[in-house]
């Protein structure tokens, strides 16, 4: 392919990546923009936890005991135990009395539920140098240590939000490489899009609705990719970051892992904390006396603060030790100014000293992609970035079939009905699936055995459904004409978001002016509002389309009466 | 209501007013608004100086590094909003020509 100047160069690779990669960023999109409200997704979907968040519970009294009765996941110690068992050391220890390496309980100032999770000890292990752990996952009410039915769903944390990361594909790791290389191609085509602009700035406002669709749809999709520029190159970049050095670049698990274990140890002796198991046993002391400790120290260094993250290693040995993180809603980077204690005493081994220039900038990067802080007006101003990263995908693909159907409809091509059928299925489509799953989860009985996964079978039944529908629906494009699935898709998602809200009414009671004026509940308010406003947006798409979609009949009506046919 | 309220709704007016007066500073854009011709110096200089503004305010109602963040993603909002405004009502942007004012400030005819 020739080329003859860069700004043609440019315009390809924008075009042809922006295409291939659009349809995988606009489910990172959208759904990233959701996992800003996960866990009041998640209140939503589970109305046994619409209560306020809490604190972290007493260990003590409360989180040592919800421990002690936790066995380890079964689906995990039936598959990893043959894995890590060496048969010639001795019996395989049944489930129920693998014995507890480590506890940790995990909060944030959005979470009414307490996560918690232990890993288990594999006694006679294969390989003894190893971490063989084997988990155990959990939920509980922290006001009574009442466990979370296990079948129920986290819809927002549990399922949006790691679509919004690995796809919800994890043979392999396969998502978390697709939206990786998603994201990297995406700073290209940030790039080559501001390179073949050039208007930037005197166009920075521009949006003529009344020229045709396709300049209109042109100008938004420039207005939206310009305007949240900064948003979407740092977070395209932060969300790389993150995962660069677990799934993109893993050389301390691979090539160095020697180094990487040998550095580990090294770490441990430098820093106090033992990196071993010493064989002998020790009882737990008191790790609520810790919490408080931690919490003076904070205070004195002008930070005071909650426990956001609390974990007990080489749990009941001598070389025990309690690590406890400060919750970080008050700043932008993720650091928890860690507090250690020694186990068996209490005795304080050490304090994360301050991290360096480099370590800051990193934490400051994580943190503003994961965004712990508690700032609501800002995590709306974070939501409309997303949104407007969705704008711009899905202005990208409606601008490459507008200005190509009429030329495949001569040349007989298929090329711009693909492309418009997936397209539908990633704007409209997703967004089905999405509401579908809030519908079923409000219709299905809480009581109905392994619900979530109901739920997640629902989701992506409803997102192929709407991709054979656009399908289907397709053949006009192939004229040169629209695809008719776009305003039926618009109509279903008005009907599915006013279902939605019906049924969190009926079901729970909760409606909007309950959870707003006489018991407020912004979390579920805020759900049940943005569903509405959905409605609304598709209702002005639906007239939209409907609109242009007569104007143009009429218009072919018009020229075929006019050539006498 | 709380220090960073107090402080975030004048942060969110003045970015609004400084994306409002740097798009009518296109000649293209006062034009959907106003007849003439814009001083096209001054109001890119009042946009500047709310944007400044917009940013002290975001400064006093958080911490630096949570301020630069909220600015940033005003600019992305209002900015947004300005761009729709003048392509549905740009009417509503007639209140930042200030030719209702005796003195003409920001337009030639």
């Amino acid at each position: 392919m020739k080329f003859t100047n860069t700004r043609q160069a440019m315009a390809w690779l924008h075009t042809w990546l922006g295409l291939i990669l659009g349809f995988v960023l606009m489910v990172c999109f959208f759904f990233g923009s959701l996992s800003v409200f996960d866990r009041e997704i998640d209140r939503w979907a589970i109305p046994d936890t619409r209560f306020d968040p809490q604190p972290m519970p007493s260990f003590d009294n409360l989180l040592i005991d919800v421990f002690e009765r936790t066995e380890a996941d079964i689906d995990e110690y039936n598959l990893m135990m043959p894995i890590y068992h060496n048969p010639a050391a001795g019996e395989m220890t049944p489930r129920s009395e693998l014995p507890a390496d480590e506890y940790w309980a995990y909060t944030t100032h959005r979470d009414p539920v307490l996560r918690m999770g232990i890993g288990f000890r594999v006694p006679h292990p294969i390989k003894e140098d190893e971490h063989n752990h084997i988990h155990g996952n959990m939920t509980i009410d922290p006001r009574t240590g009442v466990n979370i039915p296990n079948g129920s769903l986290k819809i927002g944390s549990d399922w949006f939000y790691p679509l919004h990361y690995s796809l919800n594909l994890n043979w392999n790791n396969i998502g978390f490489y697709i939206v990786g290389i998603a994201a990297f191609f995406m700073l290209v085509a940030l790039i080559s899009g501001i390179w073949i602009h050039r208007k930037i700035f005197r166009e920075f406002f521009t949006f003529r609705k009344e020229k045709s669709s396709r300049r209109a749809t042109l100008d938004l999709h420039n207005m939206s990719g310009v305007v949240a520029l900064p948003f979407h190159f740092f977070f395209a970049l932060t969300g790389l970051i993150i995962f660069a050095a677990f799934y993109y670049l893993p050389v301390t698990n691979t090539m160095l892992k020697p180094l990487h274990n040998m550095h580990e140890a090294i770490e441990a002796k430098a820093t106090g904390l033992p990196h071993e198991r010493s064989g002998i046993n020790a009882p737990l002391a008191s790790v609520d006396q810790m919490v408080e400790e931690a919490k003076s120290r904070w205070a004195a260094r002008d930070m005071a603060g909650d426990v956001g993250f609390l974990m007990v290693h080489h749990v009941g040995d001598a070389n025990s030790y309690v690590s406890i993180y400060r919750a970080g809603s008050d700043r932008v980077s993720l650091v928890g100014e860690g507090i250690h204690f020694k186990a068996s005493t209490g005795e304080v081994l050490r304090e994360d000293p301050p991290h360096s220039t480099a370590e800051g900038i990193a934490e400051f990067l994580t943190g503003l992609h994961l965004q712990h802080f508690e700032h609501w007006f800002l995590r709306w101003l974070y939501v409309l970035g997303g949104l407007l990263g969705c704008v711009c995908i899905a202005t990208g693909f409606i601008f490459f079939t507008e200005k190509r159907k009429q030329q495949h409809a001569k040349n007989n091509s298929q090329g711009s009905r693909i492309v418009d059928s997936f397209a539908v299925t990633t704007v409209t489509g997703i967004v089905i699936a999405a509401v579908g799953m809030l519908v079923a989860n409000r219709l299905l009985s809480s009581d109905l055995t392994n619900k979530g996964e109901w739920e997640k079978w629902i989701f992506c039944i409803a997102l192929f459904l709407t991709f054979l529908h656009a399908t289907v629906r397709s053949a006009p494009v192939a004229r040169g004409e629209k695809n008719p699935a776009w305003q039926e898709q618009c109509l279903l998602l008005i009907v599915l978001s006013v279902v939605a809200v019906i049924a969190n009414w009926i079901t729970t009671g909760d409606h909007l002016i309950k959870t707003i004026i006489t018991e407020p509940y912004w979390a579920v308010a805020g759900v049940d509002l943005s569903l509405l406003a959905l409605a609304l947006v598709c209702w002005k798409a639906f007239l939209h389309l409907r609109r242009n979609s007569e104007t143009l009949t009429t218009s072919v009506s018009n020229a075929e009466a006019a050539y006498g046919k | 209501m709380e220090n960073e309220t107090i402080w975030l709704i004048p942060a969110i007016i003045l970015m609004a007013m400084a994306m409002g007066w740097l798009a009518l500073a296109k000649p293209v854009h006062w034009k959907q608004v106003e007849a003439g011709k814009p001083i096209s110096i001054r109001l890119q200089t009042m946009g500047i100086v709310t944007l400044i503004l917009s940013a002290i305010c975001c400064l006093r109602a958080d911490h630096a590094s949570m301020a630069i963040l909220v600015w940033f993603m005003l600019i992305a909002a209002t900015a947004f909003s300005v761009g729709m405004i003048l392509s549905t009502k740009p009417s509503w942007l007639k209140c930042l020509t200030l030719t209702w004012l005796p003195l003409r400030i920001f337009s030639k005819h």
